[in-house]
């Protein structure tokens, strides 16, 4: 083989097979996946189309750099869009011209075709044609399931319908109305008869032609009739003249009118000999005149129909004109008798219906008695009364009878005014008595006499002021209020101008002294001071119990002494008695009760002038703050406060205002603070009298309180009554008992008792607590409640235990030794208690069979049925309720007492912490309770 | 009684506030004492050790008053923050929170059996709280008062409250009565007599006075201290035979309630004494002060 190779020697390049050029492309493909995903990148080689090796860019100028190893084709990475050809399978288009033109032959064939316009589309060409392209767009728009031409390409609409054509073989033209053809024809086919006889037979008879003349004047006299019907008045009669509405120029002279209808007519004549001169000229002969009749179309040409025969004639013309006038001469008539009749212009109607109607408001009607002048009558009689001079002094009348009549109607008058003088004139005209009105007997006395009493009426006025202001100035004397006040302040006075006059030096000085004092005060007090110095001398015992009293006065009385001129032996004795006014002083500081209530009665004793004197100079004095506290302040006032009854339960007890509604609360705002302030004010100034009634006042409010404490006392709920029933009963049974037992044994049995009630009152709140009711009031409640007694019952029992504990803890009894023994008691109590309760009875029996064990349990404690005689008793009286309230409170003391003494020894004997001290505790009454 | 007999000599000094202790109470047997001051906390001592036992936390603001029921079991508290807060004392916890009062609350007493707390607030109230059901509204609101109510004090049937406009109020509960005692000048604390026939009311005029109360009469006047500023306490002793009161200067002032007499008065703390509490049994007594200390004297 090597041998026939080095033989043959190849010249040019050998043909490529498509086999292996197949294998280099699926070679290059394969190399490239596996250079990008295995090779690294420095390992990758640049290849070509082909498959072969190339540089990478160098010398293409790098623009294939980013194509080959990235991208499959050189426009990128935008994939192209889908589209089946199943559609276009089917469609089997036909060949046109216009498929192998270009667009400029198009337009070019486009452009040569010409076409009217849609206004002068008169045969509806243009129209069609539009109406063929509109088809055709539509076919090449939209496919069809049939190929071929749409049927709209071969029915193209129509301009014209088959009326006109019809219309247009009759005669009709356009622009022609249809009445008038038809009788223009039938008439024009006669005169084509009457014309083709006439030339016939030029030589022939008058007598058809008079026929034809009166056929043609019957037509004519038809067409007006027909024409006046349709057509209103005013078209066939326009206004021609240039005259205003319903003006006539010939209204007396209808000749004229006449000549001016021939005149008018004339014209009319010289109308229509002009056009028929112009068409004979522009037509020739053929066309002739034409006939009588609306216008034909300027650009329609004349046809051989349209020529009139007998255009020449006047004698037509003459007689139309002629028929025409008698209907404008009626209509005229017509006119003047509507004008005449209504008042109304010519030419015009009048309205049927007038819709407006005007209002006339006629202007107000004058009254008779009315004055143009306001005259005001009120500012001249107040100026003339001020005028009236006071008329002179007249001597009365000689009759006493006259005198008095004249005098008493002076005063009438000016009492009721000048009308009642002038009324009494009238009616006493006759009555001779009543001359002096009437300038008579007498007339002067009575104007004097008038003119008197109207002064005293003005006078009278000014009194009634006076009066009123009267009172006042009265009140304000010190006479009248010595009177109003009673008699006590006259004695004073009397007393006050001796003392004064006797020592006039004394009366200056304890002004000086005392200058906050008013001075009415201050001579008050000078003869208090002087009182019992003219009494004195005779009984020197009264005189020290004076002086005892004026030492609070103090400078006072040494004043008095020195003024008064006494013996030596007399002032020793009143230093003695000073001094003890000062020890009965310092010993009232410590007084108490039993002091106050001895002391008091000497006041009375002593009588009322000395006890409200002591009272004011205490008041006054500043120096005593501890007196003055003590009667101003403290100052207790009461009024009524509601508890809440859940907190009235809570301390055990019932609650006052059970069944009453909640009072709405009382706004206590700082007004009421401000209110307070006078009444104090008036306390302090109140006077003897009313000193004197306060212990009245006192005595009142205490009564009612009483009241009060019996009827809340004495409202107890129901659960409250059984117990009290209870205790009433065991008072029946042994009534003695109580008063034979010792004082140890009440105190026990007073602190069972309480046991007893706690235990009780706190079973029956866990069961109204239970039952949903704060406290059960009826029978009925309970009976409704009876299945769930049976699961509170359950309930109940753990809760008693609970409250057992409770209390002994609570508890501050004496010795451990009861505590055991009533435990012991207690437990067979409360075995037969829950037995009851297991049970599911009414609420009669169970309450029976409460009271048994209450019975049973005070039985057995003979030492509570004399505490229950205690309670009982308490109820008597609220008195005695009061004093054994203070009994009960001491032996609770006492209680208490042995109680903390005991404590104490427990307390001693334990060392450990109060922790482990807690806890021991607790085990020692777990012990104690086994 | 002669002064000697006076608890005036000082046992224990009690120090871990601080801050202003502003109330110190002896619990119902007088083992131990609670206190309470600006630091917002509450604490438990054993005062006859001067030990401190236990601290509550949990108020936001100071606290005023505290106040023991009766078995010991729990406490309430009331302070700045408007709030009752009612406490176990063996776990600390707060078992409840009373709100409703607009202002602070001065003082917090618990009754008898311990089911009711009652709150004097700024908000010229007494709120009654339910300490049995889990319903957290007042019971009542008493609001009759004209101003601040600065402290409350309870019996078995009546709810007595003194306030700043002067007057002791009493809400009789077995009547449906209000009886107002108008002193005429600020009540600052009052206390009531272990017979429960009288009333001791604290007034900002440096006086204390003694009321009976069922007639409302001024029984005696107890006057030699200063209380013009602050809220100081009195109390009566267990023997209901002294007055003791604090005063403004750091002193303590013995009286005897009949005579009025000055028994002894003696420093017991350099500023004001916020705080009076006698034991329920023995003689001994706890005073609380603005310097942060509680002292505990005995005979």
């Amino acid at each position: 083989m090597g041998s026939d190779e080095e033989d043959f020697v190849f010249h040019g390049t050998p043909i490529e097979r498509e086999e292996e050029i197949a294998s280099r492309k699926k070679k290059a493909v394969a190399g490239a996946s596996g250079n990008l995903r295995t090779l690294p990148a420095w390992k990758q080689e640049v290849t070509d189309e082909e498959g072969r090796r190339r540089f990478h860019g160098a010398f293409t100028g790098g623009y294939s750099a980013g194509y080959y190893n990235t991208v499959g084709s050189k426009e990128g990475w935008a994939p192209q869009s889908f589209t089946s050809s199943r559609q276009n399978r089917a469609g089997a288009r036909k060949q046109s011209i216009s498929d192998f033109l270009d667009e400029d032959e198009k337009a070019d064939m486009e452009g040569k075709s010409l076409s009217a316009s849609s206004q002068f589309d008169t045969f509806g060409f243009t129209a069609a044609e539009h109406s063929r392209k509109h088809a055709e767009k539509e076919q090449h728009e939209r496919p069809s399931a049939i190929p071929g031409p749409v049927p709209d390409e071969l029915v193209a609409p129509v301009s014209e319908s088959i009326g006109v054509k019809l219309l247009l073989k009759m005669g009709w033209r356009r622009g022609h109305s249809i009445k008038e053809v038809r009788a223009s024809s039938d008439a024009r086919r006669e005169a084509r008869k009457a014309f083709l006889a006439f030339y016939t037979d030029e030589n022939t008879k008058e007598t058809p032609d008079s026929l034809v003349s009166e056929t043609e004047v019957e037509t004519s006299l038809g067409e007006d009739i027909k024409i006046s019907e349709s057509t209103p008045v005013y078209v066939l009669n326009p206004k021609q003249d240039l005259h205003g509405l319903g003006y006539d120029p010939f209204k007396h002279a209808p000749e004229f009118r006449e000549k001016k209808r021939s005149r008018m007519s004339a014209n009319k004549e010289v109308g229509f000999r002009k056009p028929l001169s112009m068409k004979e000229s522009l037509f020739g002969p053929k066309s002739g005149k034409i006939a009588p009749g609306f216008g034909i179309g300027a650009l329609e040409e004349l046809d051989v129909e349209d020529e009139d025969v007998y255009a020449g004639y006047d004698f037509d013309q003459t007689y139309v004109i002629e028929d025409e006038q008698p209907a404008r001469q009626s209509n005229d008539n017509r006119l003047r008798l509507t004008s005449k009749e209504h008042d109304v212009l010519p030419g015009f109607g009048a309205a049927k219906n007038s819709d407006y109607s005007m209002e006339r408001f006629n202007p107000p009607i004058i009254p008779k008695d009315f004055v143009a002048r306001h005259k005001f009558s009120g500012p001249l009689e107040a100026e003339t009364k001020p005028t009236v001079s006071a008329p002179p002094e007249v001597p009365p009348p000689a009759d006493n009878n006259l005198k008095l009549l004249i005098e008493g109607f002076a005063t009438f008058v000016s009492r009721c005014g000048k009308l009642y003088e002038d009324l009494s004139r009238e009616k006493n005209q006759s009555n001779q008595l009543f001359d002096f009105l009437r300038e008579g007997n007498g007339h002067d006395y009575y104007a004097r006499r008038l003119w008197e009493e109207q002064q005293k009426r003005k006078d009278q006025s000014k009194l009634t002021l006076d009066v009123k202001v009267s009172p006042t100035v009265q009140k304000m004397t010190a006479e009248t209020r010595g009177s109003l006040l009673g008699e006590k302040p006259l004695q004073r006075s009397l007393k006050e101008t001796d003392t004064s006059a006797s020592s006039g030096g004394s009366f200056q000085f304890p002004t000086n002294l005392s200058d906050t004092f008013t001075k009415s005060a201050s001579s008050q007090e000078a003869a208090d001071a002087v009182k019992p110095f003219k009494d004195d001398p005779a009984k020197q015992e009264r005189f020290e119990q004076f002086l005892k009293e004026k030492y609070k006065g103090g400078l006072r009385t040494t004043d008095s002494n020195r003024v008064n001129s006494m013996s030596e032996s007399a002032r020793a004795q009143e230093r003695l008695d000073f001094e003890a006014a000062a020890e009965a002083i310092e010993k009232g500081k410590a007084y108490k009760e039993v002091r106050r209530a001895t002391e008091q009665p000497l006041d009375f004793l002593a009588g009322g002038l000395q006890f409200t004197s002591g009272g004011t100079e205490q008041i006054k004095d500043t120096g005593v703050v501890d007196m003055k506290s003590s009667k101003t302040y403290p100052k207790r006032e009461e009024f009524q406060w509601r508890p809440s009854p859940l907190l009235c339960k809570r301390f055990d007890l019932p609650d006052p205002f059970m069944g009453k509604l909640p009072p709405a609360p009382r706004a206590r705002n700082k007004m009421d603070s401000l209110v307070f302030l006078p009444d104090t004010v008036k306390a302090a100034s109140a006077r003897q009298v009313s000193e004197s009634q306060v212990p009245k006042k006192e005595t009142s409010i205490e009564e009612p309180e009483v009241e009060v404490e019996v009827e809340n006392v004495e409202r107890p709920v129901d659960l409250y009554k059984a117990i009290f029933s209870d205790d009433s009963e065991d008072d029946e049974d042994q009534p003695m008992n109580g008063k034979i037992q010792e004082g140890q044994e009440k105190k026990n049995e007073a602190a069972a008792t309480t046991l007893n009630r706690l235990i009780a009152g706190d079973f029956l709140e866990s069961l109204g607590k239970e039952l949903g009711f704060e406290v059960p009031m009826e029978e009925e409640i309970k009976s409704r409640s009876k299945p769930e007694d049976s699961s509170d019952k359950r309930l109940d029992r753990p809760g008693l235990k609970e409250k057992v504990e409770e209390k002994t803890s609570s508890l501050t009894l004496g010795s451990e030794e009861e505590k055991s023994r009533k435990k012991r008691e207690k437990s067979p109590g409360k075995r037969s208690g829950g037995n009851d309760l297991s049970s599911s009875e009414s609420s009669g029996d169970e309450r029976r069979r409460k009271r048994y064990n209450k019975k049973d349990r005070h039985r057995n404690d003979s030492e509570s049925d004399s505490s229950s005689d205690y309670h009982s008793r308490d109820k008597q009286g609220s008195r005695s309720r009061s004093k054994r309230r203070e009994s009960s409170r001491e032996k609770r003391s006492s209680h208490k007492k042995h109680s903390k003494h005991r404590r104490t020894k427990k307390s001693s004997s334990s060392r450990y912490s109060s922790d482990e001290e807690q806890k021991e505790s607790r085990r020692e009454k777990k012990r104690r309770r086994d | 009684m002669s002064a000697t007999e006076l608890p005036t000599k000082e046992a224990h000094i009690l120090k871990g506030h601080e801050g202003a202790v502003l109330a110190a109470r002896f619990n119902g047997d007088g083992n131990y004492a609670l206190t309470c001051g600006k630091d917002r906390t509450i604490r438990l001592w054993n005062p006859h050790r001067g030990i401190l036992i236990k601290t509550y936390k949990s108020h936001g603001r100071e606290v005023r008053d505290v106040h023991v029921t009766s078995d010991n079991a729990k406490f309430c508290s009331c302070g700045g923050d408007r709030q009752v807060y009612y406490w176990d004392v063996s776990t600390g916890r707060v078992i409840r929170k009373f709100r409703g009062h607009d202002g602070e609350v001065n003082a917090v007493k618990f009754n008898d059996s311990s089911s009711v707390v009652v709150s004097a607030g700024f908000d010229r109230s007494l709120r009654v709280w339910d300490c049995r059901s889990h319903s957290v509204e007042p019971v009542q609101i008493i609001d009759t008062f004209l101003d601040t109510v600065m402290s409350v004090v309870l019996t078995k049937t009546e709810i007595i409250g003194g306030s700043v406009d002067g007057t002791v109020r009493t809400f009789d509960m077995r009547i449906g009565r209000e009886m107002s005692d108008n002193l005429g000048q600020p009540v600052n604390c009052i206390s009531i007599s272990n017979d429960g026939n009288c009333v001791l009311a604290g007034c900002l005029d440096s006086t204390l006075r003694l009321l009976d109360r069922t007639t409302g009469e001024l029984l005696q006047v107890y006057k030699g201290h200063i209380s013009k500023s602050f809220k100081t306490d009195c109390c009566l002793t267990n023997s209901d035979a002294h007055v003791i009161g604090g005063s403004e200067d750091g002193l303590v002032f013995f009286w005897d309630l009949v005579d009025a007499k000055v028994l002894s008065k003696f420093r017991a703390h350099d500023l004001v004494v916020t705080s009076v509490s006698y034991h329920p049994k023995e003689d001994c007594m706890l005073t609380s002060s603005v310097d942060g200390t509680i002292r505990v004297w005995k005979k």
